[in-house]
């Protein structure tokens, strides 16, 4: 099934089909890789660890980089902008 | 005809600002601007910029972050559904074209702007990355693609567009450089990628 595409709240993830949502319900705020088997947002190192682990492996940069551009992404998402930084 | 409220005007004209903005980063450049330039630019006094913007930087972190908005949800519209590795190329240069001026200043001046607003082109990029991998792994599979790892296959193909980018004055002066050398870039990469071709 495609659904109007929507991007995670979490991670700004593009939401393009069903199963990529959490649980597999469009009506989910989060994608499948912010979110554990119960639909719950996961913890914020988590998620930050999951999307500097992307960058690495699209482009190579190195590690530490990597997170300072994931912690740069999250901030500005709903699921974390009125965070208190690290 | 109800009046619109003080929040209201305040936030259409935060949202002009950042649509000058576009125009006026785009042709003047990060490190070579000032705030002053700004406001004539946009029509108001020098201290409305700063009513609505604290701080030049943040001026420009809300462009920047007005332009990722754009050029990620462009991106995202070409490249959907596009499966195959030529397909997925040039939707990407399609919309970067579109976006071009702008663009260009982020690859010309990334380096010296804050880490925040440099991390806007590695997180637009790391979607163009995982298109190109879908695509490169299904190609690959079928056996008319090299193996080539994920982040040099993209960085290779970027480093080929931003060096273009980056000198457009020289390689297609007054012109869009992606317009005029796009498919020549695409052929060229192609080449180095596909299997059983000749560069």
């Amino acid at each position: 099934m495609t659904v109007k595409c929507v991007s995670c709240g979490s991670c700004g993830f593009p939401m393009e089909k069903a199963e990529d949502f959490a649980l597999g319900d469009p009506s989910q705020p989060y994608c499948r890789y912010c979110t554990d088997s119960a639909g719950a947002l996961l913890p914020y190192e988590n998620v930050l660890a999951v999307n500097a682990r992307h960058y690495v492996e699209t482009q190579g940069v190195s590690p530490e980089a990597a997170r300072t551009m994931a912690a740069a992404l999250l901030a500005s998402m709903p699921a974390w902008r009125d965070r208190a930084p690290i | 005809m109800r009046h619109a409220s003080r929040k209201e005007q305040k936030h259409a004209t935060q949202r002009r600002l950042v649509e000058v903005g576009l125009d006026f980063f785009a042709a003047r450049g990060f490190a070579n601007s000032n705030t002053a330039d700004f406001a004539k630019a946009a029509g108001v006094s020098h201290g409305a910029v700063f009513l609505h913007f604290p701080t030049r930087e943040a001026l420009v972190l809300r462009v920047l972050d007005a332009f990722g908005d754009r050029l990620s949800a462009a991106l995202r519209e070409a490249m959907q559904g596009e499966a195959s590795f030529k397909g997925a190329l040039r939707a990407h240069l399609t919309v970067l074209r579109e976006y071009e001026p702008f663009y260009a200043r982020l690859v010309q001046e990334g380096p010296l702007l804050p880490l925040k607003a440099r991390s806007l082109l590695f997180i637009l990029n790391a979607s163009v990355s995982h298109r190109l991998k879908l695509a490169a792994e299904a190609e690959a599979a079928a056996g008319a693609m090299r193996k080539i790892a994920p982040h040099l296959l993209f960085n290779t193909w970027l480093a080929l567009l931003h060096y273009y980018i980056a000198n457009r004055d020289v390689f297609a002066p007054g012109q869009s450089v992606l317009a005029a050398k796009g498919e020549e870039l695409i052929a060229h990469f192609l080449s180095l990628v596909r299997s059983g071709e000749k560069p």
